[in-house]
């Protein structure tokens, strides 16, 4: 008897054991999914699109490198402020290197991020019956990888416009999951040239801009985006007349001066085109795009980068939008010219805000820019804006000094929004930077290196250690 | 029936007699060992009854008893002597040591074994031995320099905070490095990732040893979890006999241990901005020391601060233990009450605070079955200031802030600005971030429920056949809340003015069970072969799930619950599982005590692996002679002298789940919208990352024990590791590699451990011991040969043919005496007054680990006083001193400086100088100028204690009495420009879990280790 109850506690004892190896073979993952398998309806396919917005969004609107400012901080738009965190100053005052933290390596790594899910959905798209759902899919999946490309070929190679020997220089690598280019995790790929660079993304965008959906809700692209973004290619690809084409297809009005200030604490959406959008009651710890310039709080302004000396100066009285995007910031007793863009939605000093990509006015500057390029009426189409933005304008410019008034309107009217570097940079135009110092008299201190001449490396920024280390082929831009 | 009656008689007979005839007396005397010293804790006990005492620490006891009755003297590796009591009231006993009883046990791992019969390298760490000696609140902390092959670094300085151990050096550099702890049987899962770490949860006081295994001949047993070594934790157990009860009690105070370098006062910084101004440092120019008028220095002046003492306090160290434990010859017990505090050293953080509770039994419940059941539950909360490298951390704000900068915002007469409700409004400072109110508005507090819990079965079904069956659980329930009060500092910031405050909550529930049981057969051939064997079924689950939700708009800071939450923001819930199952087969054999051989194999599955590779087997084989036990050796001053050898295999699966998978991740949102996001490329091919250890070790004991050591050479092969694989960013994955079996490794070193009675008399003792563990490491094998840069900040390499987390940096070749640039090395070898980072190279022979380290102890004991020194060091690594960079960098002028700022370049031929504050974009880059080798000595805990003689106590009813008062970190010997006990760098900026994190590689600004003080009273009665 006693026996057997040793023999049947035993039995049981090993008993247990008996199911084990199935329970560890049938482990499948919780929270996750199956990138082969998760792709089968209209609705997964658009997160996975909405995945490739969000990674366009992390780089435009990161706290610390956000692209909607830091081109601002490396042009002659801003000074930084003394009594600010000094943030980004090795971007300011030009002392990146190919190590340095922050929109070097983040916007290198985020937007090949945003290709590889944008090439995920294209390549099964195949998954949907066709219509205009599924093209509406592809449409925006190909317009959001041709935007990355485009966005890491403007920053780490040049521009076409800028010089004679940039279209033959090092671009970046163009990654397209029809060519195979995503089949080797492995793979360390060679550089293309700035040409073919542009060549691709200019045939996304003119593919999507076939397919894509007239209206996607905020946030997202459509029709009107794409011919936007279009626009904008063109021009940095000095393509002038399909600039103006594409110009013509974006049918989104400018926003009046009355608008613009609700345009910038989202309380309207006038005149926007492309906007990566946050939802700040859902995304309450979402990045805070404004802090680029300010890290003021609701008891005290601090500027991070304020506005240059002689640009705001250059700003006329008469300019409707000169108080919506500057004010009198008070720190450590000091005033300073402080930006107002982007402080946040009405009422915060948080800086959470959308992201304004591109909006009407932009286009329309596009188009100016290329009529005058053309010797067509670019004057016309610059006072469609002027009319707007001023009480009063004299107007009236011819040659030189029409193209200085079609610069000038897209500095002011584009500015702290992520232009001011690309457009001296296509343009083949050295930056000059006030030498006056940072206090809103123009006291203070003045930037470290006022002048950075138009052929100047730097222009470049150099592709980060990181991928240099990983990937033998990789050739990094002259001067780092 | 007669028999019966007579049965049930006699114990009225007994009281009969206790009441009518007994001559009680008081029966007193020393017990003393074979050689007359005295022996503390000789149990004495009057035959056939629960009457009993103990010898206190001179030997002697004092006893009621009657005269005819006996009394039984018993001590562990002595021979039980009983003796009759007679007319004497004195009787003195000297033990004889008991040959056999002497055989001590250790713990191997799924069981124990005599040590003499023992064929691994195990240290067995005595924590009662040590506890009142080495007062800390986490276990792992205590280990630290107290058993050779074991290297502790305390992560940090903040309470409750756990570890880095690493047993016989870096065994992996990517899976985590943390050895197994395994309590009781039951494994202790560690998450480094999810900062999961029970361990800070255990009490110190309810444990008896800790036995750590270091060699494959025991850790192979452990398979796929042994590699980095296990860390086996037995708690204490009830003896039979009467209760015993044992109140101890301390409370001291701690402080930041001093720096070794001075910051600026007013006056002296006022001065270097004049100075930088003066030279035309454009950040100078609009510092107040740049042009400020007499009267304006003599008002900065007048509000200097010591920003240390504005923010940092005193912290206050508690500890109060309650145990009583007993039993009878069937059922033992020991249950036991914990209280620990610790307010850390930061003004407005309360700390660290532990309540815990053990009930450990043993229960006798058949012949043939014993079970054992333990039971702990503990609550640990913490409360957090954040450790980062920016203006949210008070350690750095302490030393960037302005001393003209007070607390307060002032008025130009002197006086402090108040706001409308009349409190006093705190400066916002140059950082425009006031951290003493922040430290009030931005909270953070952990509170971690802790249950263990084991059951154990032991079955005995003849003499050759026992089972045992077990099975484990370990449960902890994690909260976290995470709050920025309206109207705080970061709302400010980071809030919506239309929902006022925010706050988190996180709810981790954290459930491992493993079940094992060992089939065990053990026979004896002709008396002299002795063979075992046993046969293992383990199976083991974790089970991690993990809450948060996050609202904003509260009504009131006093109201820190979600429910009043104007509006919830976001929610979360996940679950992750992990399941190993395994099978073992365990062989000893030995031959007359003399020679020993073991093996043991194992297979393991884990989940962790892909269908290619989810079993692995490991094996290992040891041998051991006993030359003591030759007849050869009888007369020889040797008691102990045994060498073993032994070689194996192990395995690493500290791993993230599922790395063999693609995966979509849906945990971010775009627009308030899902996203469903790649997390990145798996790897289909990944296994274990493997392990191969030959060691070979020499154990004496000489002079009746009098000396006793263990050398122990070893060899340790770290193979197919798990790493990043860096790959092009042009590929999308989001940490840019794949996890790859990649690489090799190899630790090889000489441990040794020495103890020794220097002086062993009736009344004086002195003891000295210590342990030096000498570890040379080497990268083996990376994929394709190439380099891998790594480090939080990409400052190490691992380099084939170099140490592991070679320096990476770029060599400074100091200041030119003609103009006070900074001078580098390009990678030709040319000094250049350029800084690119292209110019960083491997620093040969340079790496934060120690070429040597170890503990050391010293004890003296007369009479009842006893003085004991414990001192660890380590020498040998560098450490990049970022906080000296901060602390000197010409671009932080606007902060405050160390007065060693002052020694800049200032004329032609100026040598052994900073370079001029001209050139601060060459200067202020990290370069070799600040790795600094980071040797030191620590006294790290200096104990005086006294026990109070028998005679005296004995009036009060009490057993024994202790009083003892503690010092820790009471002095260190470096050259290092800090503090040199580096664990965490900046918790935020890197820790276990991120990528490329090199433990002890910089410092930045992280919870400073602490120099405390304890004063403490032990009583047992």
């Amino acid at each position: 008897m006693k026996n057997n109850i040793k023999l049947l506690v035993l039995l049981f004892s090993f008993g247990f054991f008996m199911s084990c190896d199935d329970e560890l073979n049938d482990l499948q993952p919780f929270v996750e999914g199956n990138p082969e398998t998760f792709f089968n309806s209209v609705s997964a396919f658009q997160n996975g699109v909405d995945g490739a917005y969000r990674q366009l969004w992390n780089y435009y609107s990161s706290t610390g490198s956000g692209l909607q400012g830091i081109p601002d901080i490396l042009s002659d738009n801003v000074i930084i402020a003394q009594t600010g965190r000094r943030s980004n100053q090795d971007y300011f005052n030009y002392r990146y290197v190919a190590g340095t933290g922050g929109a070097i390596d983040l916007y290198w790594s985020e937007a090949y991020e945003a290709v590889n899910v944008a090439n995920l959905v294209i390549a099964q798209i195949d998954n949907l019956g066709d219509g205009d759902d599924k093209d509406n899919i592809l449409g925006q999946a190909l317009a959001i990888r041709a935007w990355a490309h485009f966005d890491l070929v403007r920053v780490y190679g040049k521009i076409p416009t800028q010089s004679a020997d940039a279209n033959a220089s090092l671009g970046v690598v163009y990654i397209k999951v029809e060519d195979g280019d995503t089949e080797d995790p492995f793979a360390e790929p060679v550089r293309e040239t700035v040409a073919s660079n542009y060549a691709e993304i200019i045939g996304d965008l003119e593919r999507a801009s076939q397919l894509i959906g007239a209206d996607n809700g905020q946030g997202k692209l459509n029709t009107d985006g794409v011919y936007a973004l279009l626009s904008r290619v063109y021009l940095y690809n000095g393509e002038y007349q399909k600039v103006i084409d594409a110009a013509d297809e974006v049918s989104v009005p400018l926003a009046t001066a009355e608008e613009l200030e609700g345009l910038y604490t989202d309380a309207n959406e006038a005149g926007i085109v492309v906007k990566l959008a946050i939802n700040t009651s859902s995304e309450s710890g979402g990045n805070n795009v404004g802090v680029l310039y300010s890290q003021s709080n609701s008891t005290s302004t601090i500027s991070e980068y304020v506005f240059d000396f002689d640009f705001i100066n250059s700003i006329d009285e008469d300019d409707l939008r000169k108080d919506v995007i500057s004010f009198v910031g008070l720190n450590q007793d000091n005033q300073y010219n402080a930006i107002s863009k982007f402080l946040g939605e009405t009422g915060q000093v948080n800086g959470r805000v959308d992201v304004k990509v591109m909006r009407a006015a932009e286009v329309l500057l596009n188009k100016a820019e290329a009529q005058f390029e053309l010797g067509q009426d670019a004057l016309s189409t610059l006072n469609e804006l002027r009319d707007l933005r001023y009480v009063a304008y004299d107007g009236g410019e011819t040659g030189q000094d029409l193209e200085d008034a079609i610069q000038f309107e897209r500095r002011v009217e584009l500015s702290f929004e992520g232009h001011r570097f690309f457009d001296l940079k296509r343009r083949g135009e050295a930056v000059m930077r006030s030498t006056m110092g940072d206090i809103i008299d123009g006291s203070g201190t003045p930037p470290d290196f006022p002048t950075i001449a138009a052929d100047n490396f730097r222009f470049q920024l150099p592709i980060p250690i990181a991928e240099i280390n990983a990937n033998q082929n990789m050739v990094q831009n002259p001067g780092y | 029936m007669k028999q019966k009656l007579t049965w049930m008689l006699t114990p009225l007979l007994v009281l009969f007699m206790t009441f009518s005839f007994a001559q009680e007396k008081t029966v007193t005397g020393v017990v003393t060992d074979q050689s007359g010293l005295p022996l503390p804790g000789v149990s004495v006990v009057v035959v056939g009854t629960t009457n009993g005492t103990q010898t206190d620490f001179d030997g002697n006891y004092a006893i009621n008893i009657s005269s005819g009755e006996k009394l039984r003297f018993s001590y562990l590796g002595q021979k039980t002597v009983t003796m009759s009591v007679g007319a004497s009231n004195t009787i003195n006993v000297q033990l004889e040591e008991d040959a056999e009883a002497l055989e001590e046990v250790v713990v191997v791992g799924y069981g124990s074994r005599s040590k003499e019969l023992s064929t691994s390298a195990i240290a067995t760490v005595s924590a009662e031995k040590i506890e009142a000696f080495v007062p800390s609140t986490s276990i792992d902390n205590i280990l630290q320099g107290q058993a050779a092959g074991v290297q502790v670094t305390a992560a940090n300085g903040r309470p409750g905070n756990t570890a880095f151990v690493q047993i016989r050096g870096v065994g992996s550099i990517n899976a985590q490095t943390t050895p197994l702890y395994v309590i009781d049987g039951v494994p202790i899962p560690i998450d480094t990732e999810r900062d999961f770490n029970p361990i800070s949860n255990l009490n110190p006081s309810d444990i008896e040893t800790f036995s750590i295994l270091k060699d494959a001949a025991t850790v192979s047993k452990y398979g796929s979890r042994g590699a980095n070594g296990v860390i086996l934790i037995t708690t204490k157990k009830g003896k039979a006999g009467d209760a015993r009860i044992k109140f101890s009690s301390s409370y001291g105070f701690g402080e930041m241990i001093p720096n070794n370098f001075d910051i600026m006062n007013t006056t002296q910084k006022l001065e270097l901005e004049r100075q930088y101004a003066a030279l035309g440092v454009g950040a100078a120019g609009s510092l107040p020391g740049a042009n400020a008028t007499p009267e304006e220095i003599a008002r900065l002046t007048s509000l200097d601060t010591d920003w240390q003492e504005a923010l940092l306090k005193n912290s206050v160290i508690q500890s109060n233990n309650l145990s009583v434990s007993g039993g009878d010859e069937k059922l033992t017990y020991y249950m036991s009450l914990g209280y620990d505090k610790n307010t850390g050293i930061i003004k407005n953080i309360d700390g660290f605070e532990r309540m815990s509770a053990r009930l450990n039994t043993n229960y006798q419940a058949k012949d043939w079955l014993n079970i054992g059941a333990n039971v702990s539950v503990s609550r640990s909360t913490t409360d957090l200031p954040r450790d980062r490298n920016n203006v949210q951390n008070p350690f750095r704000a302490m030393y960037d802030y302005n001393p003209y900068d007070p607390l307060f915002r002032t008025n130009d007469d002197g006086s402090i600005v108040t706001d409308d409700q009349g409190n006093n409004v705190y400066n916002p400072t140059r950082t425009g971030f006031p951290i003493a109110l922040a430290l009030q508005t931005e909270q953070e507090d952990t509170r971690n429920l802790l249950l263990i819990g084991n059951i154990s079965a032991g079955m005995t079904f003849s003499e050759k056949f026992s089972n045992n069956f077990s099975v484990g659980l370990i449960s902890n329930r994690y909260n976290r809340t995470t709050r920025s009060i309206a109207g705080g500092v970061l709302q400010g910031f980071v809030g919506d003015a239309n929902f006022p405050g925010t706050q988190t909550d996180n709810l981790n529930i954290d459930f491992e069970y493993n079940v094992n049981n060992v089939f065990t057969y053990a026979d004896t051939f002709n008396g002299v072969h002795n063979l075992s064997a046993s046969f293992l079924l383990e199976y083991n689950e974790n089970i991690a799930t993990d809450m948060f939700a996050s609202g904003r708009g509260f009504p009131s800071p006093s109201i820190p619950y979600l429910d009043v939450a104007a509006e919830a923001t976001t929610v979360g819930s996940t679950e992750s599982r992990r399941i190993l199952f395994s099978q073992g087969l365990f062989v000893d054999y030995d031959y007359d005590g003399r020679y020993i051989v073991s093996g043991s194999i194992r297979r393991d599955g884990s989940s962790r692996f892909g269908p290619d590779n989810k079993y692995g087997y490991f094996y290992s084989g040891s041998a051991a002679w006993n030359i003591a036990n030759e007849s050869f050796m009888e007369n020889s001053i040797f008691n102990t002298l045994k060498l073993r050898a032994s070689y194996g295999t192990s395995g690493n699966q500290n791993i993230g789940d599922f790395q063999y998978l693609n995966l979509l991740d849906f945990a971010n949102t775009y627009n308030g919208q899902t996203t469903a996001l790649p997390v990145g490329v798996g790897n289909p091919q990944i296994q274990w990352e493997s392990q191969a250890i030959f060691d070979v070790g020499v154990e004496f004991g000489l002079f009746n024990n009098r000396v006793n050591g263990v050398v122990d050479y070893f060899k340790k092969n770290s193979n197919e590791l798990l790493l990043d694989r860096p790959i092009s960013y042009t590929v999308g994955d989001e940490n840019n590699s794949i996890f790859s079996n990649i690489g090799e490794i190899q630790n090889s070193g000489v441990e040794v451990s020495l103890s020794g009675d220097v002086i062993r008399t009736q009344n004086f003792k002195w003891t000295l011991g210590g342990n030096i563990t000498f570890i040379d490491n080497e990268v083996i094998e990376l994929v394709d040969g190439e380099d891998i840069i790594t480090g939080t900040f990409g400052d190490n390499i691992l380099r084939v043919g170099e140490e592991i987390n070679s320096y990476y940096a770029v060599e400074y070749a100091g200041v030119n005496p003609a103009n006070g640039e900074p001078l580098y090395y390009d990678l030709d070898g040319n000094v250049t007054n350029q800084f690119s980072d292209s110019f960083q190279q491997l620093q040969e022979g340079k790496s934060p680990i120690a070429d040597f380290e170890g503990g050391f102890y010293t004890a003296f004991s007369y009479k009842g006083f006893g003085l004991r020194g414990d001192f660890v060091y380590k020498a040998g690594n560098y450490i990049i001193n970022n906080q000296l960079q901060s602390g000197v960098a010409i671009g932080n002028i606007d902060s405050n400086q160390r007065t060693d700022a002052f020694n800049y370049w200032k004329q032609p031929g100026d040598t052994d100088v900073l370079p001029s504050p001209l050139f601060q974009s060459t200067a202020d880059q990290t370069s070799t100028r600040f790795l600094e080798k980071g040797d030191y000595l620590r006294l790290r805990t200096m104990t005086l204690d006294y026990n109070m003689p028998r005679d005296m106590i004995d009036g009060m009813g009490l057993n024994s009495l202790r009083f003892f008062v503690a010092g820790q970190n009471l002095f260190t010997i470096t050259d290092f420009s800090g503090d040199p006990e580096v664990g965490l760098g900046s918790a935020e900026s890197g820790e276990p879990g991120d990528v490329g994190f090199v433990p002890g590689s910089f410092n930045l600004f992280s919870y400073p280790n602490t120099r405390s003080y304890t004063f403490g009273v032990e009583v047992g009665f």
